[in-house]
């Protein structure tokens, strides 16, 4: 059972140049670490060292053991068997405020910031200055969070109120209250996630800053191109087990096989479409402005028949916009969109759907899929108004009917359809959204993230419904924030930055490299 | 020993399987429970509870909450709430009478024309005020909780102003004749009435893409709208069924009552959304079965008659609807 975990060797020789060996750096050693809920074992006998000076990415899966990993090394949870050294600590932390002692602090996903108040206020939270009388300090801490923001580079306003910022911007409050206290340890639980390109940039300089200053920094991403510009050191965890350590320099292909356990080529299908005529084409397309989100200005774009169109960028460069005007959810204001060659000016998403256009929306749980509601009754919804089962009553059997040859088509079990969509997976929940897109009649489809969240396990399935749409004569803009699969099944692929597209690369010129260099 | 543990944790996690299993289903058990326990303890201490003229004296109480309750619920699965029913249904009262008693003296010979001009004019002023309450939720984006609480305000204010604040006297006999006090068959008009509409109701919401709809837009709006369903029609929809509901709800309230009155439905909004809620319908939208509140609706009147017949008073029921409206949501919100 064991063979398949590969000896982890030691990551001292690839951090040794950068590594400060000052009489205060410590080497954080976690040994065996184990976590079991009953007889499911999350974390199975884990042992890896973290360096000061150094970016280490955990890398895994979802369910592969990252999050308990790195919530027993703050503190949240305590582990079962196993061992954690640390200065003159040895054995596992019982609480958060333990780890935080001995200068190991987490910033996670799901924040600790009270909404109400402002980002200084919060910044300073449990630990306010306070005047002669034991009066809270206000000027006090105004001056002392943003003494903190500018020396850390970021871009935020101490007055503003927490609730009224875009989660990018939270996440960087976050940050700053973790970082207030000069931890040794830093850990950072996919930090990226929802950053703005702009503020992406500023968190790798910091992350990079704090790396020379001596902070061991654990690093969790999904993101393959965040380990070429941030890692030093890279482990990868599947199923709860350490697989590899390896250097930041493990060409992609291999860390991905590290991380499924299988070879790249199974992962993407290759699509025998014949290329045919334009279907979509976005001319000079100019969106109206809206508070909050990047502007989309000038773009073109064409889809044929039997293509696949890669949209690349950073998080809030605009490219789920450039779907989402196509699908009446923006108002246009230069510029043109053309569908099989005809104008196309949808007021409502209905209007499109209408035309032959579908848009999958990036966001399953608010956008695309009513929780509650069965899968069969989420795939039929639009369906019963362009599709096969349109008509004013219901037809049950009729729905069966279709409902198994849809779930035939993305490979999703027959027998889940009148389970409610929130039992599922990531994975299957997206194959509920591919169905949806097939319950009418669409010429051309636009994803949006449609395997964010998904495991990559459970990806080929994904892909090759894209190829066989593809192959049907469809045409398909695929934009994504996973540079991997735009490489693996576009046939070009556009990059866009700042609202604009900004590289166009035709599939015999794809170079990573090349690519994610225009994404900055 | 290790075994031994396993043993023990497997028996204990059965056990906590089956008590679980029961607790989420605490919702689908209260109605039915709570429906057992009024009868046994009406049953016991009210005298003459449990006689086939009462009980078929319930069902013909019930009838009117049952109608107004049809409409809350098709906006509550909508995603929204109307507090507006017990005023369109006194508007309606007053609306619907003097038209009544105008198109009468107009044309004494006919008095089906002037009941059916009276339940047209109280259908239209209800879908007018449903349509008004779903403008302001849909293109105002006004909370359906504040906009049909204000609404309710305005129309009972037009109530009295139309009114002049007295009972609307001089109806047509044939309206308590047939609308009030009629049978068919040996079964009253009121309850046929109400029978008709709950199937409607339920064929609309089960059995139509209209009902699928409306189950969407209250589920997850956003969803619904990136499904291509223009969702402002489906709140409109919603609403003003409500409100021809309840405009309904009047009309049958005033030929029992036999005059047209602004003090008729005043605990529509209350008891409807406290049928709905013990019915286990979301306040969030999206979720609720017809069946289910038929049975709400049955119980708040049983409760009602049972304490009528204690003679305890009005206001004893009063509190006790209240109460179960609490219960009932603490029941819902315990997950």
């Amino acid at each position: 059972m064991s063979n398949v975990s590969m000896p982890a060797f030691s990551a001292v020789r690839y951090v040794s140049a950068t590594a400060p060996e000052g009489a205060g750096a410590q080497v954080l050693s976690v040994r065996g670490l184990t976590k079991r809920y009953g007889t499911h074992t999350a974390l199975d006998g884990v042992s890896v060292d973290f360096h000061p000076g150094c970016v280490h990415v955990l890398f895994g899966e979802n369910g592969a053991g990252k999050s308990t990993f790195i919530t027993m090394l703050a503190g949240g949870n305590p582990a079962t068997a196993g061992e954690i050294e640390f200065g003159s600590f040895l054995g596992v932390f019982d609480s958060v405020v333990q780890a935080r002692a001995h200068g190991i602090r987490a910033v996670f996903q799901e924040f600790s910031l009270v909404p109400q108040l402002t980002v200084a206020e919060n910044i300073v939270l449990g630990e306010e200055p306070r005047n002669g009388l034991g009066i809270l300090d206000l000027r006090a801490a105004r001056v002392a969070a943003q003494a903190l923001i500018e020396s850390l580079g970021f871009d935020l306003a101490v007055d503003a109120r927490v609730a009224d910022l875009p989660r990018g911007k939270q996440q960087m409050v976050e940050i700053c209250k973790a970082l207030r206290s000069r931890p040794k340890v830093l850990i950072l639980d996919e930090p990226t996630a929802s950053l703005s390109e702009h503020d992406a940039q500023s968190l790798f300089k910091l992350v990079r800053k704090l790396r020379e200053e001596g902070t061991a920094i654990l690093y969790i991403t999904h993101r393959i191109h965040e380990i070429t510009l941030l890692a030093d050191v890279v482990t990868v965890l599947r199923d709860g087990k350490l697989i590899a350590t390896v250097g930041a320099d493990t060409p992609h292909d291999r860390l991905i096989e590290l991380m499924t356990g299988r070879t790249m080529s199974n992962l993407f299908p290759q699509s025998k479409a014949k290329i045919g005529l334009a279907r979509l084409e976005l001319r000079n397309l100019t969106l109206a402005v809206r508070p909050g989100a990047v502007r989309v200005k000038r773009v073109n774009l064409v889809a044929r028949a039997g293509e696949i169109v890669g949209v690349a960028g950073l998080v809030g460069c605009g490219k789920s916009e450039l779907g989402q005007a196509c699908f009446g959810l923006w108002s246009v204001k230069q510029g043109e969109i053309l569908l099989d060659g005809e104008p196309f000016a949808p007021k409502h998403p209905a209007d499109a759907i209408k035309r032959g256009f579908w848009y999958s929306p990036a966001d399953r749980k608010n956008d695309g899929l009513m929780l509650g509601r069965s899968a069969g009754e989420n795939i039929v919804l639009s369906g019963s108004m362009w599709g096969e089962m349109m008509g004013r009553w219901l037809r049950p059997r009729h729905e069966r009917r279709v409902l198994t040859k849809l779930a035939g088509r993305v490979a999703f079990s027959a027998s889940r359809m009148s389970e409610p969509v929130s039992n599922f997976s990531g994975g299957n929940q997206q194959k509920v959204m591919l169905a949806k897109g097939l319950a009418q009649d669409i010429g051309v489809y636009v994803f949006d993230e449609p395997t964010v969240g998904v495991d990559v396990g459970a990806r080929p399935a994904i892909y090759q419904h894209l190829v066989e749409l593809a192959e049907s004569g469809a045409a398909i803009v695929l934009v994504s924030s996973d540079l991997p699969e735009l490489l693996g099944i576009c046939n070009r692929l556009l990059v866009m930055h700042d609202g604009e597209i900004v590289a166009e690369f035709d599939r015999a010129e794809f170079d990573e490299q090349r690519i994610l260099e225009k994404f900055f | 020993m290790s075994a031994s543990t396993m043993q023990v944790r497997n028996a204990v996690s059965v056990k906590e399987g089956f008590g679980k299993k029961l607790l989420r289903n605490r919702e689908a058990l209260a109605l039915p429970l709570m429906f057992v326990a009024a009868v046994v303890l009406f049953g016991w201490l009210a005298e003459g509870f449990l006689t086939i003229g009462n009980l078929s004296n319930v069902a013909r109480q019930s009838v009117y909450l049952l109608i107004a309750s049809m409409g809350q619920l098709v906006v509550l699965v909508a995603g929204g709430l109307d507090l507006s029913i017990g005023t369109t249904a006194a508007l309606a009262s007053v609306a619907g009478s003097m038209t009544m008693v105008g198109v009468g003296h107009a044309m004494p010979d006919s008095p089906a024309v002037a009941i059916g001009a009276g339940v047209a004019v109280s259908a239209v002023i209800g879908a007018g005020i449903g349509l008004v309450n779903g403008l302001g939720v849909t293109l105002l984006r006004i909370p359906a909780f504040m906009m049909t609480l204000g609404m309710s305000s305005v129309v009972f204010g037009v109530a009295l102003f139309v009114s002049g604040g007295t009972p609307v006297d001089g109806l047509p006999m044939q309206l308590g004749a047939v609308f009030g006090f009629g049978s068919l068959f040996g079964v009253p008009i009121p309850s046929i009435v109400a029978l008709l509409v709950t199937i409607a109701v339920y064929c609309l919401l089960e059995r139509t893409r209209a009902g699928r709809h409306l189950y969407a837009t209250g589920g997850n709006q956003r969803a619904a709208t990136l499904s291509g369903i223009r969702t402002t029609r489906v709140i409109l929809m919603a609403f003003m069924v409500s409100g021809v509901l309840a405009a309904m709800t009047g009309i049958l309230l005033t030929a029992q009552l036999g005059s047209g009155e602004t003090n008729v439905g005043q605990n529509l909004p209350l008891q409807s959304i406290a049928a709905c809620v013990i019915a286990g319908v979301s306040l969030a939208g999206g979720k609720g079965r017809v069946v289910w509140v038929l049975l709400g609706t049955l119980l708040i009147s049983l409760v009602q008659n049972g304490l009528d017949l204690m003679q305890v008073g009005a206001y004893a029921a009063t509190i006790v609807v209240g109460a179960i409206l609490i219960f009932a949501m603490a029941i819902a919100r315990q997950r």
